[in-house]
């Protein structure tokens, strides 16, 4: 059976792993050049910049010379699904579009044989290739971590255990459609659109409620500028949602906000003076730093059991010969 | 052991798609040696009865029995010793004839490379060509090479030669007859061309509309039957069971009755019918007198 996995999938196999190697490759290029910049690590300017001066010059030249680099990680979240789909929509799919599903379940492997070692191999496969780039991305990312937290979107979904669960994901939808759509096209198609659909409302909808978020008040400083939003919550906390709350702890709509403005603007005083003689204050709802693993474990669980359930559906058609 | 050895048992076996039954009430025994036709129009049931004898589906009512095993447990033991060629004779396009053959190493209990080799070594097929490169006929022939490797019990074919050319189907016919001489194979295959079995097989069963409407001995089916050829009349149908067909022209009418010997009425020339005459007949019956069924007891 190892052998026929390799002949049957090795193209697969092959154009995911160069894709992988290439981009791997160049992002440890220009991520130890963005590590040099951090002569201590990375890891020791966390949260420093703007208080340390090294730091702060460091991440000035991380921005200017890879902030052009990180925008384009954006596009690493379709990475599992490309290798997911990509292993998954074929293999039963392909069987069933050219007939040779008849021929494979009828030689002396029984079907059940098949479908495990092929679910195994492939999925493993799935699993070492996004783990291996994931592991290059995670270490990549380190000195944008150090500057603006790991609990973002655009850290949170590429680094850790999440990447993994996301390509299962994909593998499990792509599989299963192949065994209903009997096409592999269009169960790749399927797979990448039920991807960005769960995947995104996952990320905006469920994650914030994983667990109840933290909220800190504080009184509108007098001095400053409206943009100095203050240390709390902190830069590695994830913020979910920001205001300004009356003085009894009122929140405020942002109709109101901009009529208490606007009044502002007619008594002609500065701003924050302006809120902060009237008590308003502002709160912040966030879930802070340390709870980014539970996190992970959390989105890891859902997503993989959601891809054992897909993985069931399709062992039980094959077993029951709904095929 | 049983004292017969049947190659092929189905009890009431029936399989219902989403869209309705494929297949109903089929109970069948065939006796081990020698080759079936199975023969129906398109759309009759034969794939789906093909698919069930080699454990491809799992029927919704009734069992499966193939060489004394159910079929639907699909073990290794079982799976081995059934051949299989499906319709239009699947591979893997991509793969080399040699992948082919190793393939079926790899996937079988005991498949005799050296023998698949032999025979396509005689086909003049190259083992290192792409199996998508090769013509129609070729392909067949490794598809069959690949099944015959097995050396399988009973093998099965679902219109092994509806899609090749004369003499890619003519040789086609030749290796597989060729490997049913050797022995030791008993070979089950579906047809909608009905000339020309008689001279292949041993066997027949006719399905139609997913009943199996006749099943027999082709030998003793035709001796069972006969045409009888008198004046224009209706009262002969009052044996309406024994006649299958009745067809009247303006001053004759010609009966197909099943009645063994029964000496003829005066006035009534009784005639051998063919097995084309025979089949035919038998596909033109209406649906609902497919109850008319005789389970074959041939030892």
């Amino acid at each position: 059976m190892t052998w026929l996995i390799w002949r049957q999938h090795r193209t697969e196999v092959c154009v995911l792993g160069l894709l992988v190697g290439l981009f791997g490759i160049a992002l440890l290029v220009l991520g130890t050049q963005a590590h040099d910049l951090f002569p201590g690590g990375p890891a020791r300017c966390a949260g420093e910049a703007g208080a340390n001066e090294a730091c702060t010059s460091s991440f000035r030249r991380l921005d200017d010379e890879y902030g052009f680099v990180e925008n384009l990680l954006a596009a690493f979240y379709l990475v599992p699904v490309v290798i997911g789909a990509f292993l998954g929509a074929p293999l039963l799919a392909r069987e069933l579009e050219d007939g040779t599903w008849q021929l494979a379940w009828t030689q002396a492997v029984p079907r059940m044989r098949w479908l495990a070692a092929k679910l195994a191999a492939l999925a493993g496969v799935t699993v070492a290739l996004t783990g291996m780039f994931t592991a290059v991305l995670t270490w990549f990312r380190q000195p944008f971590d150090a500057w603006e937290g790991r609990f973002q979107y655009d850290a949170f979904d590429l680094e850790g255990l999440v990447p993994l669960a996301y390509a299962l994901f994909a593998f499990g939808v792509a599989t299963a459609a192949g065994a209903f759509l009997r096409r592999s096209l269009p169960a790749f198609g399927v797979a990448f659109g039920a991807f960005l659909a769960v995947r995104m409302s996952v990320a905006l909808l469920a994650r914030p409620a994983y667990a109840t978020p933290l909220t800190t008040t504080q009184p509108v400083p007098a001095g400053g500028s409206k943009d100095q939003a203050g240390p709390v919550p902190s830069f590695a906390d994830w913020t979910i949602e920001r205001g300004y709350a009356d003085a009894a702890g009122r929140r405020l709509s942002s109709t109101e906000y901009y009529e208490l403005e606007a009044a502002a603007d007619r008594a002609g005083t500065n701003l924050n003076q302006f809120l902060h003689a009237r008590g308003v204050q502002q709160f912040g709802v966030y879930h802070p730093a340390d709870r980014f693993w539970t996190f992970q474990f959390i989105e890891t669980a859902l997503f993989v059991v959601v891809a054992a359930v897909l993985i069931g559906v399709v062992v039980w058609r094959v077993r029951r010969r709904m095929i | 052991m049983t004292a017969i050895e049947f190659a092929l048992r189905t009890d009431g076996v029936g399989k219902r798609y989403r869209k309705g039954w494929a297949l109903r009430d089929c109970t069948l025994a065939l006796p081990a040696g020698g080759v079936i036709a199975l023969v129906g129009p398109n759309g009759a049931g034969k794939t789906t009865l093909l698919r069930l004898v080699v454990g491809l589906l799992a029927p919704s009512t009734g069992t499966v029995e193939v060489l004394g095993h159910d079929v639907t447990a699909s073990t290794p033991q079982t799976l081995s010793r059934i051949g299989f060629l499906a319709q239009d004779h699947p591979l893997y396009k991509r793969f080399t004839v040699a992948d082919l053959l190793r393939f079926g190493r790899a996937c079988n209990l005991r498949f005799d490379q050296g023998l698949a080799e032999r025979r396509l070594a005689k086909l003049g097929i190259p083992l290192d060509r792409k199996a998508g490169t090769l013509s129609g006929g070729q392909q067949a022939q490794v598809a069959l090479a690949l099944a015959l490797a097995k050396r399988p019990d009973l093998l099965v074919l679902d219109e092994p030669v509806a899609s090749l050319d004369p003499l890619a189907r003519h040789e086609f016919l030749q290796v597989l007859m060729g490997a049913v001489a050797e022995g030791g194979v008993t070979v089950l295959f579906s047809s909608h061309v009905v000339h020309e079995l008689e001279r292949v097989c041993d066997h027949l069963i006719v399905l139609n509309q997913g009943r199996v409407t006749l099943t027999g001995d082709i030998d003793t089916l035709l001796t069972e039957h006969r045409l009888l050829v008198g004046p224009r009349t209706a009262t002969e149908l009052d044996r309406a069971d024994a006649v299958v067909e009745a067809v009247h022209s303006d001053r004759h009418t010609t009966l197909l009755v099943r009645d063994g010997a029964i000496p003829a009425a005066p006035g009534w020339q009784a005639q051998p019918v063919s097995l084309e005459d025979l089949v035919l007949a038998y596909l033109r019956r209406p649906s609902e007198q497919g109850a008319a069924v005789t389970p074959e007891v041939t030892a």
